[in-house]
């Protein structure tokens, strides 16, 4: 994604051409936990340089779709293919779903950047140390091109005076960024963020959505699982409400946000506005 | 202070048991952390017919007293035709004995850690050794130090255990004196001194250990 | 000649015989150290000189051997001529260095039950004897159930050690059965089958015991 010979300018990412091809294809995706279906034959199709973000209530499964998407869940049916590759599971000749070598799960992970909501950084390594960790072990790249890369992702979120730091001494929003960054370092072809505000302090938000934002408008695949409707609506090129392991409705934020279709959207947006008014 | 004559006269002695204490320690510390770390990793990752076997081997050698195995040990190896210097017989019993201890140690500090570690390592495309190595392992460590620190000044405390059999080190050494001098008091308040020096100041390392694996978590 | 039948029908009742002294042992020193650990655990919870007494009670007896204390008590009071027997000095050893380890057990539980849960109390207007019955002691009892069971097995292993002053539990009627027959395995076998029956046992009571107190509440 960046080009680190070109001496661009700050963008460290490129603007990535929209492709015919989805970038994201979840078919028929199902899953249980013992006798709960969370997830019930759930497609969702996400085009390169599109910003997907997913709202619905608790236990809705949007949680488990994100991960099932890397195969941190596996899930009893259904395909899912990144960039035109599948991930996990691929079809044979006859339809049947067979499960990939874990060697090419591994690398399929590689080509999707996750962020989690409680960070999950390394706590025993350095910033630099987490930044560089798998692209050097893991794609083999140098770890001096790998260095280098992570300073100029660290200077992108502004958090270049702490590459040395350990992550016990950031602050939560400092820790979240570095844990975007992280994912970045790898050169994802997606990125995909499961709640990562919901565990910080009001004030440290601000920072991580900004960030969020950049990468949005650098033209990168997102699917974003969120309660922040506002910024739902700012970052969102169309929004995904899932209820009870289905999707229940999907559009563009306006249309959905306000004047959706469908009940259940109607029911779940009127219990936010009540408390938080978008 | 007269008293304590014998032990003024016999502290030397003392201290090269102490001596011999220590490397019997020390020799059986490396394999029962080794022996430790497979049996923790069996459990873990193992299939089923490998965690039953360490699930048993822990079961019996967790329920049985050392002093019984070094005992019968001592007696049944020279009748199996294994030609062990008794050094090393009791060594390599007493690092199986403590393995099956340590092996709870690691694997408490192995699946202590929060399952959203492996997430992350996964999901940046680790393969389960490297993400074992860099960022399993290390972590488990740390937090299983303190512990670990623990069982080895018990097993420095056991090697005591050895005299029962007849073998040399710091309470034979004690014993032999008290027979000469009989000054049983002096003789082994000497010897008890000496094992708390050691004991303790490993104690305190393992205190010193807790408080560094709590930063960070 | 192992697993001979002839041989075990007599073996097993002298085992027998040993391991009620050993279980008489174990008992014994559970029961007593139930009590003057709490009292060592009170004393070292005080704030003055007592406090600092019994923290060098404790920190001594957990870092010198159990076999060193044994030789001091039976040799130390024969000395003076207090002439303590075997079965006495192999209990006031085991009750001396349990004190000290059950004592940590009650310490440990008293912390893990959080402060909180006394201001809590307080706030709601609790009276400090109704606070401690209704809500800290169940806390406390229930946390240390299980390090007090890992204490009893071994409490358990550790009456192997009287052996050394000739006290006739089961380990030293084993040691007599070994030196006088050639039979080694199967005295081992039934030593360890005894042995292993014992800490079990003390397991699952342990856990029972667990299980009732979780129903209670």
């Amino acid at each position: 994604m960046a080009n680190i010979l070109s001496g661009a300018p700050s963008l460290a990412i490129d603007i990535v051409p929209v492709l015919a091809r989805p970038m994201l294809e979840m078919s028929g995706v199902s899953k249980r936990f013992g006798t709960l279906e969370v997830l019930r034959e759930v497609s969702l199709s996400v085009q390169a340089g599109e910003v997907v973000v997913v709202i619905g209530p608790s236990g809705s499964g949007k949680t488990t779709l994100l991960r099932c998407i890397n195969l941190l869940e596996d899930y009893e049916r259904g395909i899912v293919t990144v960039d035109g590759e599948p991930v996990g599971y691929r079809l044979d000749a006859g339809n049947q779903r067979v499960r990939l070598p874990e060697r090419e799960i591994a690398a399929a992970r590689g080509k999707i950047g996750i962020v989690f909501q409680s960070f999950n950084l390394f706590p025993h390594m350095n910033v630099l140390q987490n930044i560089t960790a798998a692209p050097v072990r893991v794609k083999g790249i140098s770890r001096a091109q790998a260095e280098a890369r992570a300073r100029e992702l660290l200077a992108m979120v502004g958090l270049s005076d702490k590459a040395a730091e350990h992550p016990v001494r950031l602050s939560g929003g400092q820790q979240q960024r570095v844990a975007i960054v992280r994912a970045l370092a790898m050169d994802p072809k997606i990125m995909l963020f499961d709640e990562v505000t919901s565990a910080l302090d009001p004030e440290l938000v601000g920072e991580v959505l900004a960030a969020m934002q950049q990468l949005a408008r650098a033209g990168m695949t997102m699917v974003v699982v969120t309660h922040e409707m506002s910024f739902a609506r700012d970052i969102a090129d169309r929004i995904v409400f899932m209820d009870d392991g289905v999707i229940v409705e999907q559009g563009k934020p306006e249309q959905l946000l306000f004047s959706p279709t469908t009940d259940r959207v109607r029911a779940f947006l009127k219990r936010y506005n009540d408390r938080y008014r978008i | 202070m007269k008293e304590f004559a014998p032990l003024l006269h016999g502290y030397w002695y003392l201290f090269r048991g102490a001596e011999m204490t220590l490397l019997m320690a020390a020799a059986a510390v490396v394999p029962a952390t080794f022996v430790g770390i497979l049996l923790a990793l069996a459990q873990v990752f193992g299939n089923r017919f490998a965690r039953s076997a360490v699930v048993g081997y822990l079961f019996v050698i967790r329920g049985i007293p050392l002093l019984v195995l070094l005992t019968f040990v001592y007696y049944l190896l020279p009748l199996t035709g294994i030609d062990l210097p008794p050094f090393w017989g009791v060594v390599v019993v007493m690092a199986l004995y403590y393995a099956a201890f340590m092996s709870e140690v690691f694997r408490a500090g192995i699946l202590s850690l929060p399952r959203a570690q492996w997430d992350a390592a996964r999901s940046l495309g680790m393969t389960r050794q490297l993400m074992l190595r860099i960022v399993i392992f290390p972590q488990a460590l740390r937090l299983a130090s303190p512990p670990f620190v623990s069982l080895c000044a018990n097993l420095v405390k056991a090697t005591s255990l050895v005299s029962i059999v007849g073998l040399w080190e710091l309470t034979m050494a004690s014993r032999e004196i008290v027979e000469r001098t009989l000054a049983p008091f002096q003789i082994f308040l000497g010897a008890a001194a000496i094992y708390f020096c050691i004991c303790y100041t490993l104690a305190l390392y393992g205190k010193y250990l807790e408080r560094r694996a709590l930063v960070g978590h | 000649m192992p697993l001979d039948p002839h041989f075990i029908a007599r073996l097993i009742p002298a085992l027998i015989e040993g391991a009620e002294v050993t279980v008489e042992l174990a008992i014994l020193t559970f029961a007593i150290c139930l009590v003057w650990g709490l009292i060592v655990a009170l004393a070292h919870s005080t704030r003055g000189p007592l406090s600092w007494i019994a923290g060098a009670y404790i920190q001594i007896v957990r870092n010198t051997p159990l076999l060193i204390q044994l030789y001091i008590v039976f040799f130390g009071f024969s000395m003076i001529g207090f002439g303590l027997s075997g079965f006495a000095s192999g209990l006031l050893a085991l009750c001396i260095q349990n004190g000290g380890y059950m004592a940590e057990i009650y310490r440990g539980g008293l912390q893990a039950v959080s402060l909180r849960q006394y201001e809590a109390g307080r706030a709601l207007g609790m009276r400090r004897a109704t606070l401690y019955r209704t809500v800290i002691i169940p806390q406390v009892v229930a946390r240390i159930i299980p390090p007090m069971t890992n204490q009893a097995i071994s409490i358990i292993k550790d009456t192997s050690q009287v052996a050394a002053i000739a006290v006739m539990e089961m380990m030293k009627v084993a040691e007599v059965w070994v030196e006088s027959s050639a039979n080694t395995y199967d005295v081992f076998l039934g030593v360890a089958v005894i042995y292993l029956a014992l800490t079990s046992v003390a397991g699952l009571a342990g856990k029972l015991f667990e299980r009732q107190l979780a129903f209670a509440q």
